[in-house]
């Protein structure tokens, strides 16, 4: 803006100028408005979890209060919470893991061969996000009782690779057919065999790819409540079926509560923040990376 | 001398042949693990949710079953409340979705406007994805504990600092309450990819329109939105999809409630099934949602269609 030289007298210069001054403290005005909306909620929920369970809930709100983390103290000693925390981080981090490892190598077989009927099985690993998670969970339910499945760890990891699958082949494929060919035409040249050239050549340089698809596959399934609330009853609860019993409780300790909640989602915001620059591409299921 | 070397030579052959094996059918590895899931995590349960619909009581042994016809169905759509459910849920993927993709959509071209040079243009862009961290059911928190008529800070404020009395958001108006909440967790989403997508926009385009003196809709209308228009497609058909998923925040929000004013599809199968212990009725409801959601998905991929999504 301060590269349009105002000319003394010219008048059309000067509104044009006032105009856009006019049209910047608008747009900051929206965008401070909207700041707001996202902080405050997330801010009141921070707030609480640090204040003594007595003062959570008084109205009008002591806006300025001594900060304790007497709360995180005693969720902590609280072995429940614990136990779902670590459930949840191993659970989780495992079908991250075994996720990457069915959905990378297949996203590369689709993105280097000529695979027939490409596009329908495409659009039938899509169709895998589309199922409504309830409709999945019915059958295996009664099937994990069967085969003592039911309230296990490794249940649980397998719904977490169904949530997850299609979101790594698509966004996989999509990083793959952006690294050119030639990459692994030459390591081949250099007596590479194909899988050689996959490990050394190509995972190097989809590194970007699979590091944003990783968190955002931790992340949808982090937040999964009802695999949870269905598939398990003691031994393997996550950390979001935990918070949930926590509101259905009769007494609400607000101030627990909000810090619960609040140790569920810090690791996940660090988590956003670290990948945001890739975030579009993985979100958008690999379609933004193509432009 | 000579043995371990044979040895090592018969081994390295065995092992040759494994490789050779490996390699030569390597596409075939590699693709088999995702087709064996992928079958056990749509055909199966697709499958399954259809045989538990049809028969009488729910026993594994096929031989075993009841043919039950289509009871579960009837069942399902007159004291099961099938429909009032899919009303509720097309309600809110509706509104969510057309609050999320406008406003995700109006910030995207806000922030893409702020001067390069600025760093508060990445501070926008950060903050603005922070709601994504909240997982459903603690945004159910939140809203318990921001909405509480008696202990909740937003109806303290609209009593203490408008004329109006504040509503009882959870039991006056649940829905909106619901789809207010997910606008919130979720309009990031939408930002993040239109920004994205609106970054990708060559500047040389948008200054031609311009120079053309087109007014800014539309620039927008014609010139922007058609070049980003994969982008567009594939942001809301995601969305689209997840929001017929939605269950978190609604059942540590409401549990489907008051009465049933909030009873997705979702929560009225889990309740048919864990509660009342229909499975044959849970089953039904499930096998119609199956079948509605995937036919959307593929009219709306169809009209569409991925141009310029493929190749």
């Amino acid at each position: 803006m301060a590269t349009q030289d105002i000319e003394p007298g010219s008048e059309q210069m000067l509104e044009k100028d006032t105009r856009e001054t006019l049209v910047t403290v608008v747009r900051h005005g929206l965008l401070l408005l909207w700041s707001f909306i996202v902080l405050f909620p997330l801010y009141w929920l921070a707030s609480m979890s640090l204040k003594p369970p007595g003062q959570a809930n008084s109205l009008p709100p002591d806006w300025i209060f001594l900060p304790t983390v007497f709360n995180y103290l005693e969720l902590v000693q609280q072995s429940d919470f614990v136990g779902a925390f670590v459930n949840s981080l191993v659970m989780v981090g495992a079908s991250v893991i075994l996720v990457l490892l069915i959905g990378v190598p297949a996203a590369y077989v689709l993105s280097r061969y000529d695979v027939p009927m490409e596009r329908d099985i495409l659009v039938w690993i899509l169709s895998s996000r589309m199922l409504p998670p309830i409709a999945v969970v019915l059958p295996f339910f009664i099937i994990f009782r069967e085969l003592n499945l039911f309230d296990t760890r490794i249940g649980m990891v397998l719904m977490y690779i169904s949530i997850n699958l299609s979101l790594v082949v698509w966004v996989m494929k999509a990083f793959f057919d952006g690294i050119p060919e030639t990459l692994e035409e030459a390591a081949r040249v250099d007596g590479a065999t194909q899988f050689q050239g996959f490990m050394k050549v190509v995972l190097p340089a989809a590194k970007p790819g699979i590091f944003s698809v990783a968190i955002i596959s931790f992340i949808f399934a982090w937040i999964e409540l009802l695999f949870g609330l269905v598939l398990t009853s003691f031994e393997a609860v996550p950390v979001t079926l935990f918070v949930y019993s926590f509101i259905g409780s009769r007494s609400i300790e607000w101030s627990m509560l909000a810090a619960a909640s609040m140790s569920m989602i810090i690791p996940v915001a660090i988590f956003l923040i670290a990948v945001n620059k890739y975030l579009a591409a993985g979100l958008s299921f690999g379609v933004v990376i193509k432009e | 001398m000579s043995t371990p070397t044979q040895t090592e030579t018969s081994n390295s052959q065995g092992l040759g042949r494994l490789s050779d094996l490996w390699n030569e059918y390597l596409p075939y590895w590699f693709i088999a693990p995702m087709v064996l899931v992928m079958v056990s995590i749509t055909f199966f349960p697709g499958a399954y949710d259809l045989y538990l619909s049809l028969i009488e009581e729910p026993t594994t042994n096929i031989f075993a079953a009841e043919f039950a016809g289509l009871d579960n169905f009837r069942t399902a759509f007159t004291r099961g409340g099938a429909f009032h459910s899919f009303v509720i849920t097309v309600t809110v993927v509706v509104s969510a979705l057309a609050l999320e993709s406008l406003l995700g959509f109006f910030l995207a071209a806000l922030v893409a406007g702020v001067d390069d040079s600025s760093s508060i243009k990445s501070f926008y862009r950060v903050l603005f994805i922070l709601p994504m961290a909240v997982a459903p059911v603690s945004l159910a928190t939140i809203g318990r504990l921001m909405l509480n008529t008696e202990v909740g800070i937003i109806p303290y404020v609209i009593n203490s600092a408008t004329p109006f009395a504040s509503p009882a958001f959870l039991s006056d108006m649940p829905l909106l309450t619901v789809i207010l909440l997910d606008t919130w967790n979720w309009t990031p989403f939408m930002f993040i990819i239109f920004y994205a997508g609106l970054s990708s926009v060559p500047d040389t385009l948008v200054e031609a329109s311009r120079v053309d003196g087109a007014p800014l809709w539309r620039r927008y209308v014609h010139v922007i939105i058609p070049y980003m228009k994969p982008v567009v497609f594939v942001a809301t058909l995601i969305r689209m999809i997840d929001l017929f998923r939605t269950f978190g925040v609604v059942y540590g929000l409401t549990q489907g409630g008051p009465g049933t004013a909030t009873q997705l599809v979702s929560i009225n199968i889990y309740e048919q099934m864990f509660i009342n212990n229909q499975v044959g009725v849970a089953a039904a409801i499930a096998v119609v949602y199956l079948v509605f959601v995937i036919a959307i998905a593929n009219i709306v991929i169809a009209k569409v269609g991925f141009e310029g999504v493929w190749d």
